[in-house]
Formats: structure tokens, sequence, C-alpha cells
């Protein structure tokens, strides 16, 4: 281990790269440092998250009590649409991106991402997208109010802000896209000498297997769009009856990349945790290959089971068996990644510092979220469920205590390491009681919504949900402030006692051989091949 | 391996994944055009 640590200073000290970052705002429009650019990527999404965070206070305010109260149901709309595409498209994946900027090149022994202005790019591209769609809040007409599926013919009644969501959604798709090629040529061609593919720590092959997907799903996403466009501009009829289209073709090609969005925003989040629970528990990963090989199967089922969105539309028997089957197969690599996380706990030698205590409420919370989708994906309760307030429920327990419970486990994990400061333990494990109350009382009651008939999308309710939206109300507003703690916490850092380059007792991997904070140009002499196997020794 | 092989697997590497990407898009239009 000494011989890591002090290989790891030598690189980060090699005087190859020894000139500093640029000075005042050329540092990071110009960024082509992986640090650099994964701090914009977090920071970005960091204020995505409050953006959209307070537009799903204005819906839960709404909801506070039956009757129509602040907004108007146009708004209510643009607010459920434009909630769901910037947290998706700019809290979520942002801010995994932004990880895998910061960790990949760390953990794999490389000096940068093997395309670092197409890196810039891919950033830059990212606020250009946001502003366009913020923008269309005060266009004729108001912000896109379809959803964030964009179903068509409805989506085609949006006012002027149409081509502008269009735009929007295609600048995402390319941002993405950049950032998955990225990715892949990254790992595939800058790994350290004989750092082999199996031998690469858990949330790098995450990552490897989610840009795959992005590269099969995002240009799908934009082929839907390009066609929706086409059709409101340009006089094709690709999804409208009325010229001979078919509104349901949209569906289906929507949820062919809806699908595996969904794992492309929690593959990333598996692989936070695979790094964090081995570190705490003082064990090494339980079963890493059957993690990897669990990762990889979860991504190809992903491409098969799409139309449990739509059972509802209408679909042959043989269909609907086919995909309720192969969506509960899902359960199956997934119960081996939970399995997995519990038996490298077994017998650990544990302790509960705050991005241990979130990795935890994940592996509970998640698995809770799991099962909602497996009762949704039984076609014949599916006819019940959907678009009732059982659904929301169940994807925002995949994708609060999921994926933002994994971000935060990440951030806190890692901020040592970014800073070179430890972070505020007290306010840290603070954040984490308060985010995971508040997140269940929020979420939890609405599966008891959803079943007594409450459909989603809707301003107004009868009275006998008052009782429940009435508690979820309360608990998103209490979930949005313990936010805020978040936020002075990591200020709060870069004051804190000053970290060591290990950080935490039990962290294996080459990222942990370097300083803290990680010099600005760090391996730039690839690490020493038997450092690289350090983390599974 | 060299620094001008490495240069030449990742300008390779990605092109594939790019083209890949690219057949994705026009594959899934072209599919909406025989279709309607």
């Amino acid at each position: 281990m000494t011989t890591a640590v002090l290989d790891g200073h030598a690189a980060a000290d090699s005087g190859e790269h020894d000139h500093g970052p640029a000075k005042g705002w050329r540092r990071w429009l110009y960024a082509t440092n992986h640090k650099d650019i994964g701090s914009m990527y977090l920071v970005f999404s960091l204020l995505m998250f409050f953006f959209g965070g307070s537009m799903a206070l204005v819906i839960r305010t709404e909801l506070f009590t039956p009757g129509l109260q602040f907004v108007d149901p146009a708004f209510f709309n643009q607010m459920t649409t434009m909630h769901a595409l910037i947290m998706v498209f700019g809290a979520v994946m942002p801010a995994f991106v932004g990880l895998a900027n910061w960790m990949i090149p760390l953990m794999i022994g490389a000096p940068d991402m093997a395309l670092p202005r197409m890196n810039n790019w891919s950033f830059w591209i990212l606020p250009v997208a946001f502003t366009i769609l913020a923008s269309t809040l005060f266009m004729p007409g108001g912000a896109p109010a379809s959803g964030w599926t964009m179903y068509p013919p409805l989506v085609l009644q949006t006012g002027d802000a149409f081509p502008f969501l269009i735009f929007s959604v295609h600048l995402m798709g390319i941002s993405s896209i950049m950032g998955a090629i990225n990715v892949i040529v990254t790992i595939i061609n800058m790994r350290a000498p004989d750092m082999s593919l199996l031998k690469m720590p858990m949330f790098v092959w995450t990552w490897l297997i989610t840009a795959y997907l992005l590269i099969a799903v995002m240009p799908v996403l934009a082929g839907a769009v390009t066609m929706l466009l086409t059709d409101q501009f340009f006089g094709t009829s690709f999804f409208l009856a009325a010229g001979g289209g078919d509104p349901v073709m949209f569906q289906h090609i929507f949820w062919f990349f809806g699908h595996p969005e969904v794992y492309i925003m929690i593959l990333p989040a598996f692989g936070v945790v695979s790094e964090i629970i081995p570190t705490f528990s003082r064990k090494k990963l339980f079963g890493h290959d059957s993690m990897v090989y669990a990762a990889s199967s979860i991504a190809f089922l992903s491409f098969i089971v799409w139309a449990h969105h739509m059972f509802t539309v209408g679909m042959p028997l043989t269909g609907q068996m086919f995909f309720m089957f192969a969506t509960m197969l899902i359960a199956v690599p997934t119960g081996v990644k939970v399995f997995n996380w519990v038996a490298t706990m077994w017998r650990g030698a544990m302790t509960f510092e705050t991005p241990m205590l979130f990795s935890l409420a994940f592996v509970f919370l998640f698995t809770i979220g799991g099962f909602s989708g497996l009762m949704l994906a039984i076609a014949p309760a599916d006819i019940q469920y959907h678009d009732t307030y059982f659904v929301v429920a169940h994807f925002h327990y995949v994708l609060v205590p999921g994926s933002v419970f994994a971000i935060m486990a990440g951030a806190y994990y890692w901020l040592p390491k970014w800073t070179g400061h430890m972070y505020n333990e007290t306010l840290g494990k603070a954040h984490f009681w308060l985010s995971t109350i508040f997140v269940n009382v929020t979420f939890f009651p609405m599966h008891f919504l959803g079943l007594a008939g409450m459909p989603r999308r809707i301003p107004d309710y009868s009275t006998q949900f008052t009782d429940f939206n009435t508690i979820a109300s309360v608990g998103a507003i209490g979930f949005g402030v313990s936010q805020l703690i978040f936020v002075w916490v990591v200020i709060a850092a870069w004051r804190g006692e000053k970290a060591t380059d290990r950080v935490w007792e039990g962290a294996h991997g080459l990222e942990w051989t370097l300083p803290s904070p990680a010099p600005y140009h760090s391996w730039a002499t690839p690490p020493k091949a038997r450092i690289a196997n350090e983390a599974f020794e | 391996m060299s620094e001008a092989e490495r240069k030449k697997n990742i300008r390779r590497t990605a092109l594939i994944v790019g083209a890949v990407a690219l057949a994705f898009y026009i594959g899934f239009i072209a599919m909406g055009v025989l279709r309607s």
C-alpha cells in the first residue's frame, strides 16, 4: 500500500504538465480538464435540481388542498412537464456525467478524458439547451404541457414553444451522446497498464454499460422528436392518424428510448453504491464479476421491456405476456445486486458516515421502488394502476431515494478528494435524516392515493384524497428545504479539516492513492500495473 | 503502446461509436418512413 501512495504522489508531481489552470472565466469556458468539466457538470446539475425542485413545490402547493388555489390548470401541466424534463435531463443525468468526469480518469489511471475538447462541448451545450427550454415559460401559449413523454397528438397543440422544445431535446441528446462517446473511448483506450476490464472498479463498469445504453437510445429519442417536428411543420404524418400515421408508434419509439433511460439514471447509482458499501464495511465488494454480469443483463433486458409502459393502448395477449414476463425477469439481476450489497456488509466492520447512510437508504428505498415496479409489470393489474399516483410513487422512489440519494452519497464520499477538506459530518447526517424522513413522507402516501384511484397530472382532486395529498405536500416542502443543508455543507467543506489522501480508512482504488485535493493534472505518468490491481487485493 | 497508436485507437473507437449512434438515429426515422 505504501508503494501505491508514493507512486500516486509521484505521478501527480511528475511535472509533465506543471502548468495550473487558466485564470478567470477562460478556465471554465475553455475548460478541457476533466476535473473542471466534472465540477461544472455537478454545479449545473445542482442548479437544475433546485430549478426543477421549485416546480415540484408549485405542484405540491397547488395539491395541498382540493380545488384550484394558486395556478391555473394549463400552468400546472407546464410545471409537471418542465419539472420532469429538467430533473431527468438537467439534474440526474448531468450529475452522473459530472461524477464520471471527475472519477473515471482517477479510477483507471488516465490523465484525462480521451477527447477533452469534445468534453467541453458536451458540457456547454447543456446550459444553452436548458436556457432555450426555460425560455418557453415566457412564450405565447406557455411552456410545453404535454408531459415529458411528448405524446402526439397532444404535444402538437403546444404553442410557440414547440420548436424550442424539440431543439432543446436535440441539444440534450447531442450532449449526452458526445459524453457517452467520451466515456467509452476513455475506458477502452486509456486504462492503466494491466487493468483488465474485469479489474475495473464497479463505478467505471456501470458507466461503461450506461454509455452504451446512451449511444443506443438517445438517437432514438432524437429520431422521434425529429419526426414530431416534421409532422408539425413539414406536412408528414408519422404520428397523425388523419394522414395515415399512427400515434401509438410514437409511444413505442419513445419508450424504446424511455425504458433504457430509466437504467441510464440508475446504473451509475449502482456503481456509486458499489464503491461506498465496501469502503464502510471494510471488505471488498462481494461478487464483483457477478455485479458486472448483472448490470450487463439489466442493460440488455432494458431493450425488450418498453411496452410495459403502454399496456393500456391495447396489444395482443402474447405481447402483453412477453413484456410482462420480460419485465419481471429484471428482478433477477437486480436481486443479485441487492444480495451482493447485503453480503458485502455481512460481518463487515461497518461504520455509518454520511455516504454510507445515503447508500444504505438507497438499497432499502430503491428496493421499495423496485417492488412497486414489479406490481406495475403485471399487465392486468397495470390496467388499474396506469396513470394513477401509484406510478408517480413508484418512479419517484426509484429516482429520488434511488438516483438522487446515490448522487448525494457519491458527493459526500468524494468531496474530500475534490476539495482536500472534510465536510461537516454532523450537518451531513442531519441532511441525510431529514431527506430520508421527508422523502418517505412525500412519496409513500402517493401509493395509497394511486391505489384509491387518484389520477396523475391533475391540478384538482376529489375530497377523499385530501389527507394524503396534504401529507405529501408537507413532505415535499420539508425535503426541498432540507437540500439547502447540502449546499451549505459543500460551501463549508472548503474551510473544513484537511483531508488525508486516503480519506476513508476502508477505501481502496487508484483515486485514493492521489493527494487530496486531487492535483489539477493527475496520472501524467500511468500508475504501475501492481497499483492498478491494488483494489482487489 | 505508442502515443500515436493510442491516438489512432481513440479516433477509431470514437468514430465507430459515433457511427452506431448515427445509425440508430437514421434507422428509426427510416422505419417511420417505411411504416407511414
